[in-house]
């Protein structure tokens, strides 16, 4: 495997389209996805449902064949089984055998990784242990609950020790603080240098993990790079409340409205809510006293990701197929 | 807690033929694993033991001499088709199954080969039936034994051939079961099978002079296509010469398993081809 640089994981223009039904309809689940992620480094794979995340992180794993584009995994392609040794992988709502138990699947997977018995016996009640099973190590997974088969996931994933891991929807099943207990060791991960690619509707869960952020919808990225600049763009952004004078509410409105790149976000009675650039400011202020306007409020906005995610992703549900908004089901 | 030990550095064994047949087997180790909780599979040992037993009571009504005969004749045509069975039943979910409840997802991503797990898989259902086997030539040899008949060289012969026939149609299954879905593949290994346990039948009415097979054209196409296209079944089957007395050239007995095994090969070939590019969704 050579590696000639830290591009650890590269998709270049990656395309998936299934073929559903008798007559073979064609659905584009992902569309021209192209991303690179270097060693280190931590990236938030965002999207409401069916935006593709999935579809994505099976063809980098080599479970489902793109129909276009390029995978490059440690700098070769995902079917090499030595590239994929590097990374360890939480499926979707990760299921495993229910006749097994959780130190039984480990062993197992331990097999596959070529791990000899001595380093198995040692790691698997350490990692079960780290992730709060301890006292479930002996029992069956059937019965066991959505969250401690997310645990007994994250538990086989770290067993080789990789660089790189994949993980798809890490926090969903999981109680509040469970969920605070994986996102804390993903932070520990990820200080330990090991690469982080992971997907997530949980935006407030991300913003804290990761360094850089590629949001989906349909598909298609909508918004891609590193989280200090995606959020820097919408720092410079001001949000204004101001009351109009009753006697030339038209005219001051006009006035306001017609200084560069403001746009009214709401109108309540004599009442506007404005966003502007934050260099219009001064702008602002003079225009107000001009207009005999009250200023009531003035903020500097730095918007948060979940919102940015919004605005990106979802465009309007006006061909009414996307019920559910995103970051609500988490 | 440090949680990946980065003060050791971990070693993987991934490269080379040892690491894989210790994946292969560790797959295998699995499937059989899985088996083995498989009410079906213990229901269906249990009823056939319960049968071999019968048949020794179903004897008392035999003449003196034939005693011997109708328990080995039972065994013979019982045994390897209850095997039979588990295998087109066992078979048909081996991958649907691991797909359905997304327990592959876990699996493939690990540093194994898709032909490495589908080995596997082969493999463990091939001991799994082989257990069965022997366990049910077990009881049969017991029964026999009461019966006071002897477990011949002739009889452990005959049911090495019938795990021969099993083997074949556990790969027609794993086939099929890479290709399409549970109901479907059953269909098509029971097909397989049917149609090759009778293809000397076909075989014989072709070179007839009368008949469909030899009168109609169209009959005589299918005919020439099943055929070529379906294993003949019989080969493994020596219970004739069994009961004729007749000892089985040890060159039939090898033509026989080389002829098993070669289609056992094709198959298995044609699963990994099918099977390595497969979306797995
Ligand atoms: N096997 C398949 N056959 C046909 N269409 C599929 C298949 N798998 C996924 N899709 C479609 O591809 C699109 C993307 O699905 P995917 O599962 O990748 O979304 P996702 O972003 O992971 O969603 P979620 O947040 O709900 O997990 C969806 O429209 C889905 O219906
Ligand atoms: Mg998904």
């Amino acid at each position: 495997m050579a590696e000639q640089n830290d591009d650890i994981l590269v998709l270049d223009k990656l395309g998936k389209t299934f073929r559903v039904g008798f007559w073979g309809k064609k659905v584009q689940a992902v569309r021209d996805v192209s991303l690179t992620l270097k060693r280190g480094e931590s990236l938030g794979y965002l999207g409401p449902n069916g935006s593709g995340k999935t579809t994505s992180i099976k063809c980098i794993l080599s479970l489902i064949q793109p129909t276009s584009g390029e995978i490059r995994l440690f700098g070769a392609d995902p079917s090499d089984a030595a590239a994929r040794a590097r990374v360890g992988y939480l499926p979707e709502a990760p299921y495993f055998y229910d006749y097994l138990k959780p130190t039984e699947v480990l062993d197992y997977v331990g097999k596959l990784y070529g791990l000899d018995a001595a380093t198995r016996k040692k790691r698997i009640p350490m990692l079960l242990d780290r992730l709060g099973l301890g006292h479930a190590m002996d029992r069956e997974l059937r019965g066991f609950s959505k969250g401690m088969l997310q645990r007994v996931g994250i538990a086989q994933s770290l067993l080789s020790d990789p660089d790189l891991l994949i993980y798809d929807e890490p926090l969903s099943g999981l109680d509040p603080i469970g969920r605070k207990e994986v996102r804390e060791l993903m932070a520990e991960l990820r200080s330990e240098g090991k690469s982080l690619f992971f997907s997530s509707h949980v935006l407030t869960d991300i913003e804290t993990l990761c360094d850089a952020v590629c949001i989906l919808d349909r598909g298609a990225v909508v918004a891609q790079g590193r989280l200090a600049d995606l959020l820097r763009m919408d720092k410079l952004e001001s949000e204004a409340l101001i009351e109009l004078p009753a006697d030339n509410a038209d005219a001051a409105k006009a006035l306001l409205t017609g200084l560069p790149g403001v746009e009214v976000r709401e109108q309540v009675g004599a009442v506007l809510r404005l966003r502007l650039p934050t260099d219009v400011v001064p702008g602002l202020t003079a225009a107000v006293v001009e207009a005999r306007a009250t200023l009531r409020e003035l903020s500097q906005r730095r918007e948060s990701l979940e919102e940015l995610f919004v605005q990106k992703a979802v465009h309007m549900s006006s061909d009414g197929q996307r019920a559910t908004t995103p970051g609500g089901p988490a | 807690m440090n949680l990946t030990t980065t003060q050791e550095k971990l070693t993987l064994r991934i490269d080379g033929l040892a690491p894989a047949l210790a994946r292969i087997t560790a797959v295998a180790g699995n499937t059989l694993r899985e088996a083995g909780r498989n009410k079906l599979f213990f229901g269906l040992l249990g009823v056939t033991i319960l049968m071999l037993v019968f048949s020794v009571l179903l004897s008392d009504l035999a003449l003196a001499d034939q005693k011997v005969r109708l328990v080995t004749d039972f065994g013979l045509a019982v045994i390897p088709l209850v095997c039979i069975g588990t295998a087109v039943l066992l078979g048909a979910v081996l991958l649907y199954k691991e797909i359905d409840r997304k327990t592959l997802y876990a699996i493939l991503p690990k540093p194994i080969r898709r032909s490495e797990f589908l080995l596997g898989k082969f493999l463990g259902l091939s001991l799994l039936l082989l257990g069965q086997l022997a366990a049910l030539a077990a009881c049969w040899a017991g029964v026999l034994y009461l019966r006071g008949g002897a477990f011949s060289l002739a009889l452990v012969q005959a049911l090495a051939l019938s795990y021969v026939e099993i083997l074949l149609v556990t790969s027609a299954a794993l086939f099929f079961s890479a290709l399409s879905r549970p109901v479907l593949s059953g269909v098509l290994t029971m097909g397989v099978f049917m149609i090759g346990r009778i293809t000397y039948v076909i075989n014989d009415l072709m070179q007839a002079t009368k008949g469909v097979f030899a009168e109609v054209p169209a009959m005589r196409v299918l005919g020439r296509v099943l055929v070529a296209l379906v294993p003949d079944l019989s080969t493994f089957n020596i219970a004739d010469e069994l009961q004729a007395g007749v000892a089985i050239p040890p060159a039939y007995f090898l033509h026989a398993t080389l002829y098993g095994l070669s289609w056992v090969g094709f198959f298995v070939v044609l699963s990994l081809l099918v099977f390595e590019r497969r979306d797995l969704v």
